[in-house]
C-alpha cells in the first residue's frame, strides 16, 4: 500500500479533533476488513492521507443490557454479537445476521459500527486503480445503467444522482427491525435514517463524526424476528437479497410488525407495504406471500436483475413466517 | 450529492507526549509536564511495536502500511502463513491474534501493539495432534491453502474439544481451497479433536 500517517487517538475527542484536521482527507479504521481492501485497489481519487484507529479508544466494545435497551459499543465484533446467547434469544435478527455476514475470520475482525458504514460493492466502484470514475466518486455517469446490473437496485436509483448501488450491509435491516437507535459523537439516529447516498459513503455522518453506540429496545413480549440472507455461497458472500422482520402476535394475530429488506436498493429497505399487509392478520402461507408481493409490487428491475425481485418476495414471506411461534 | 466544508480546528502549539494534552504556550506544557509526569519514562517513537508470536517477544520498527501478513513472512521469515488474494476473502493468510483467528493480510502491523500471535510454525513446534491428523486425512494437495485451514482448525479446537460436523464446516468458511480437499478437514479435525480429548483426561 502506499504511504499513510497512522494516527491511534485515546479518546473520541482526540478522533474527533483529528478527523476535523484532516477533513475528507483521513478515513477511519475499524476493522480494517473494507478500507484496507479501498487502499489496496485503489478505487478511489484520493488515496487517505491517514488513517484514525478507533481501536485505540477504550471503551467502545461494550455489550450490556440496562434498563430495557441493548447497548452495543461500535466496535463489538460481529463474532461476539453472532454468539452471545442474549442476543441470539432475544434479538433473533440481530445474532442471525452477524452470523451471516462475511465469513469467520472477517467476523473475528469486523465491527458492527464498521459493517453499518461500509462502503458499496458495485464492481464498478470497486475495480482497482479507479478504472470507472462513476457518479458515486464524483464522476459523471453511472456505469451500471447500461453494464452488468444483475446485483444493483431493483427499488430504482437513488433520486439526485442516479446511483443504483446496493447498500451491502446485513446487520442494517436486522437493526432496522429491531427499531434500533444510533448514537454518535453529534446526535442520535434512528437506524433507518443513518444510510444515505453521498460521493464515497453511505451515511449521513459527518467527516468528523464516530458512531459510539448502538441500541436496541428489548422487543416487546410475543415478538420474535428473523433474519434470512441469500447469497450463491453460503459463507464469505455479500447478499444478493437479505430480510429481516420483528413481528409481535397477540391473540394469534399481528400486533406490530417491522420487515427490513437490503441488498435490493440504494438503502436498506422498509417494506412498508409489507407491514401494513401483515398486520391484523394470521400469519399463515397465503398471508405472508401476499405481505411478500406487496412489498415488491413497485419494483423497478433493471435490465439483468429482473431475477432479484421474486428471490425478494420469496424472502419476505419465509421471514415473516419465522417470526410465528 | 453537496459535500460538506468544515472550519479546520485551530491547533495548538504544543502536544504532551505522555498525555496528548495540548498547549500554547512553552511555559504551560512545561509545567505541565513537571507537575503532571515527574517520573514517567519517554514514550516510544511513532512505529514501534512490541509483540509475542508462538510464545516469542520480539520488538519492531514498522511502517504504518505494513500489514501483519507483510511483517511476519517477509520482514519475520515465517514464510508458512501464506498470502494468496491479499482482500480477506481466501483464509490462506490467518493467524491466531489474542485467540481469535484473523486475517493477517487486512490488520495492520502498527495496530498490533501488544498481541499473542501464533503462526502455523508455532503449532507445528508444539506437536499439536491436528498436524498429524492433516497427513493421515491427506488434506492437502499443493498444500498452499493448509496453513490457513490449521490455524484455523487450531482456534476451533482452543475454543471446543468436541465440535460437531457442523461447527467445523461453518468454523472453516472463510478457508478456499482450490484442489478441493474440503471433504478431508473434518475427518481430520474430529479425529485431533477426539486425541485431544483423550490426552486432557488421561
Amino acid at each position: 500500500m502506499r504511504k499513510f500517517a497512522h494516527i491511534a487517538p485515546r479518546t473520541i475527542e482526540e478522533a474527533v479533533s483529528a478527523l476535523q484536521r484532516y477533513g475528507d482527507r483521513a478515513s477511519i479504521i475499524a476493522g480494517g476488513t473494507d478500507i484496507l481492501g479501498k487502499m489496496k485497489d485503489e478505487i478511489l481519487p484520493k488515496y487517505p492521507e491517514a488513517l484514525i484507529n478507533i481501536k485505540t479508544i477504550p471503551g467502545l466494545e461494550f455489550l450490556k443490557e440496562e434498563a430495557g435497551v441493548l447497548r452495543i459499543g461500535p466496535l463489538v465484533r460481529l463474532e461476539d454479537l453472532a454468539k452471545e446467547p442474549r442476543i441470539r434469544e432475544k434479538y433473533a435478527a440481530l445474532a442471525q445476521a452477524a452470523s451471516r455476514t462475511a465469513s469467520p475470520h472477517l467476523r473475528e475482525m469486523g465491527t458492527l459500527g464498521g459493517n453499518l458504514c461500509q462502503d458499496i460493492r458495485c464492481w464498478y466502484y470497486r475495480n482497482p486503480a479507479n478504472r470507472f470514475p462513476c457518479l458515486r466518486k464524483g464522476g459523471g455517469r453511472c456505469y451500471a445503467i447500461e453494464g452488468d446490473n444483475r446485483y444493483h437496485s431493483i427499488m430504482g436509483g437513488s433520486v439526485e444522482g442516479g446511483c443504483y448501488a446496493v447498500h451491502p450491509s446485513d446487520t442494517a435491516p436486522a437493526l432496522i427491525a429491531l427499531s434500533a437507535e444510533i448514537i454518535t459523537s453529534k446526535r442520535t439516529l434512528k437506524a433507518e435514517d443513518l444510510f444515505q447516498v453521498d460521493i464515497e459513503k453511505t451515511t449521513v455522518l459527518d467527516s468528523d463524526e464516530i458512531i459510539t453506540e448502538i441500541q436496541v429496545p428489548r422487543p416487546a413480549p410475543g415478538s420474535k424476528s428473523a433474519f434470512l440472507k441469500f447469497a450463491i455461497r453460503k459463507s464469505i458472500d455479500f447478499p444478493i437479497v437479505n430480510c429481516a422482520a420483528g413481528i409481535a402476535i397477540t391473540a394469534g394475530k399481528v400486533k406490530a410488525a417491522r420487515i427490513c429488506l437490503n441488498a435490493i436498493a440504494v438503502k436498506p429497505y422498509r417494506a412498508v407495504k409489507a407491514e401494513k399487509a401483515i398486520l391484523k392478520q394470521r400469519v399463515n402461507e397465503q398471508s405472508a406471500e401476499a405481505a411478500g408481493n406487496a412489498a415488491l409490487s413497485e419494483a423497478k428491475p433493471m435490465e439483468r436483475n429482473g431475477y432479484m425481485v421474486q428471490i425478494a418476495r420469496v424472502l419476505v414471506k419465509r421471514a415473516i413466517l419465522a417470526c410465528r411461534e | 450529492m453537496p459535500r460538506k466544508n468544515k472550519p479546520v480546528a485551530a491547533l495548538k502549539k504544543y502536544s504532551c507526549p505522555y498525555c496528548r494534552e495540548t498547549f500554547d504556550a512553552f511555559e504551560a506544557i512545561k509545567s505541565h509536564i513537571l507537575t503532571g509526569h515527574p517520573t514517567e519514562s519517554l514514550p516510544e517513537p511513532e512505529g514501534i511495536i512490541h509483540l509475542t508470536i508462538n510464545g516469542q517477544k520480539y520488538k519492531f520498527q514498522v511502517e504504518p502500511d505494513w500489514t501483519l501478513h507483510y511483517l511476519i513472512h517477509d520482514r519475520l521469515g515465517l514464510t508458512g502463513t501464506k498470502l494468496m488474494c491479499d482482500r480477506g476473502a481466501c483464509g490462506s493468510c490467518t493467524v491466531i491474534v489474542n485467540g481469535r483467528p484473523v486475517l493477517s493480510c487486512m490488520m495492520l502491523a502498527i495496530e498490533c501493539n501488544g498481541r499473542q500471535i501464533e503462526t502455523v510454525e508455532g503449532i507445528a513446534a508444539s506437536n499439536h495432534p491436528l498436524i498429524e491428523e492433516y497427513v493421515k486425512h491427506h488434506c492437502m494437495q499443493c498444500g498452499y491453502c493448509t496453513p490457513g485451514f490449521v490455524v484455523t482448525a487450531k482456534a476451533l479446537l482452543d475454543r471446543t474439544l468436541d465440535p460437531t460436523e457442523h461447527e467445523i464446516r461453518e468454523a472453516l468458511g472463510g478457508n478456499l481451497c482450490r484442489c478441493g480437499t474440503y471433504p478431508q478437514h473434518p475427518k481430520a479435525i474430529l479425529e485431533a479433536a477426539k486425541l485431544l480429548r483423550e490426552a486432557g483426561t488421561r
